[in-house]
């Protein structure tokens, strides 16, 4: 009886502290947003989704994927050519490449996800070259090739995309829903058994998982949230091209989910928007600002390994274990 | 008869760790294998569980053959492995890591915990804690427990007191004792006084071989007579 108490509790905390950190987030990015600009800010939020899609799979299962971009593509190529084929509806844009990025997950999953460490990364590497060269050449005809392709979209009555505040407040909104998804997901046994298979694989087969299964729906789930992202992405800027899809630009998912921390959902929120904030502000003051997230990255590699969020962490706990 | 492993051969690449390996365990019953380092003994438990595949023979838990299985189907028909190294999921806590074992066998997880804090009323106090934070014995009951649940039909032990203080070594004794009549057991153990205390027979291992079994109980008690064969 106390344990199922304890059970309940725990939901109940789950709950609370992902409402919690839906407000926190919400209110950092308003903060943020009228301290900037909307227009970049937004552009932020989006790709702080893509990051929590990504660290799903490299922080939470422990799998490093150099071929995120592909996904990110899929929901970017699959928004764009619904609109520019068939309606020009956002939602609808959106909605349809989230389907193309899960789709595009659950086919190479089974093959992908055999794989793990370097196998892993360069598998996805390659298959993200073939997506690049599929909308670059292949399949120019449709994506409009180097050029990419132009977009309009329709109005519709409750999301005036055209309107920078209210699209602003609809990526807030998707980033929001995305955290209190995955907070419930990684908080759940589901969550507890990637933590494992991070860990030791091999144990959780012992303990009769088959980890093949998880570790699909779990490249499914990463997938099709980095297609959220990308979605969202082709109806911010109103146009895709090959740059969407481009595996040199993983290295940017990579380094903002190492900045932020592995692993933890503030974690990649905070990588997001560190990396996004060096790559927007420091240009402006450092030509080869790239350079400095080199250094940066060594930095984190040789001191700071938990990232910002996960050396925030230990200091706190060093702090609340000396005061107690 | 529960398990019968029938001329068994294992390979690690062109060498041969396991050659003709033949036994057999009852239902209930507690089986030893004793032997030298390298004897072969991690191998044959690792085979059984599913982690290597045989080269030649079979293994038959139940009369159904299960060599070649995937390593959780071997779990769910109810065979546990407990490892050596006593690695448990470190950053989980004592709760998550019972949790997680009890999913897959559809076990309440408030039964399971109740079912480990009944071998081991203490780790009460543990449960939100970090597994990785237990001494070496608590990580071992842990393990055991959490290889309990679901009910299965039987457990793999590998070096259960393996450099485990005495005091502890009593305790994990204890836990394995009560499981005694209820549960069969094939524990790998090189503690021969341990052996003598639980084993119901004893199939000593030489060179990846079934060297000889003892099923005399008088031979059995003495670990005296037992160092003799090894």
């Amino acid at each position: 009886m106390r344990e199922k108490h304890k059970e309940k509790d725990v939901t109940a905390k789950v709950r609370n502290s992902g409402a919690l950190g839906v407000v926190v987030i919400a209110l950092g990015f308003i903060l943020f947003g009228s301290a900037t600009s909307i227009y970049r800010t937004t552009d932020f939020i989006i790709f702080c989704i893509f990051v929590l899609g990504f660290d799903l799979l490299y922080g939470h299962m422990g799998r490093l994927s150099f071929g995120h971009m592909l996904f990110f593509g899929s929901g970017a190529y699959g928004a764009g050519l619904l609109v520019r084929y068939a309606t020009p509806n956002p939602l609808a844009a959106i909605l349809v490449g989230i389907c193309g990025g899960a789709l595009v997950g659950a086919i190479l999953g089974p093959v992908v996800v055999r794989a793990t460490g370097a196998c892993f990364a360069l598998i996805n590497l390659a298959f993200n070259q073939v997506g690049y060269f599929l909308a670059l050449v292949g399949f120019a005809k449709f994506t409009g090739g180097e050029d990419g392709l132009s977009l309009t979209f329709s109005k519709i009555p409750f999301l005036s995309i055209a309107n920078p505040k209210v699209f602003f407040g609809f990526t807030l909104f998707c980033l929001c829903l995305t955290y209190y998804f995955l907070k419930r997901v990684t908080a759940s046994p589901y969550g507890i058994l990637l933590r494992t298979i991070k860990e030791n694989e091999t144990r959780a087969q012992f303990i009769g998982y088959n980890t093949y299964r998880y570790k699909w729906i779990t490249y499914v789930l990463s997938s099709s949230i980095s297609a959220f992202a990308g979605a969202l992405a082709t109806v911010n800027y109103g146009y895709v091209n090959p740059s969407f899809i481009d595996p040199t630009r993983n290295v940017e998912v990579i380094f903002a989910a190492l900045i932020g921390g592995a692993g933890n959902l503030y974690g990649a929120i905070l990588g997001g928007v560190s990396y996004m904030v060096i790559s927007n502000y420091l240009a402006r003051y450092i030509p080869r600002w790239e350079m400095f997230l080199g250094l940066a990255l060594l930095v984190l590699v040789f001191k700071f390994r938990e990232g910002i969020w996960g050396n925030i962490l230990s200091v706190w706990k060093s702090r609340t274990q000396t005061g107690a | 008869m529960l398990l019968a492993v029938n001329c068994l051969d294992v390979h690690y690449g062109y060498a041969k760790a396991l050659h003709d390996v033949t036994l057999h365990l009852l239902k209930g019953e507690v089986v030893c294998i004793a032997g030298r380092n390298g004897a072969g003994k991690t191998t044959l438990l690792k085979t059984i569980a599913g982690f290597l595949k045989p080269s030649k023979g079979s293994i038959l838990f139940d009369q159904k053959p299960i060599h070649g299985f995937a390593l959780e189907k071997i779990s769910l028909m109810g065979i546990r492995y407990v490892f050596q190294d006593k690695r448990v999921f470190g950053e989980l806590t004592v709760r998550e890591n019972i949790e997680l074992a009890a999913y897959p066998t559809k076990e309440k997880v408030s039964d399971s915990i109740s079912r480990i804090l009944n071998l081991y009323p203490r780790m009460s106090v543990l449960m939100d804690s970090k597994a990785k934070g237990l001494s070496g014995g608590q990580r071992q009951i842990l393990l055991i427990g959490r290889a309990l649940i679901g009910e299965p039909k039987l457990l793999l032990i590998d070096e259960p007191t393996e450099g485990l203080s005495a005091g502890i070594i009593e305790e994990i004794l204890n836990v394995i004792m009560r499981m005694k009549g209820e549960l069969s057991m094939l524990v790998v153990e090189q503690n021969l006084s341990v052996v003598s205390r639980m084993a119901d027979r004893v199939y000593i291992m030489k060179e990846g071989s079934i060297f000889k079994e003892i099923v005399d109980r008088a031979v059995i008690e003495q670990s005296n007579a037992l160092e003799g064969y090894l």
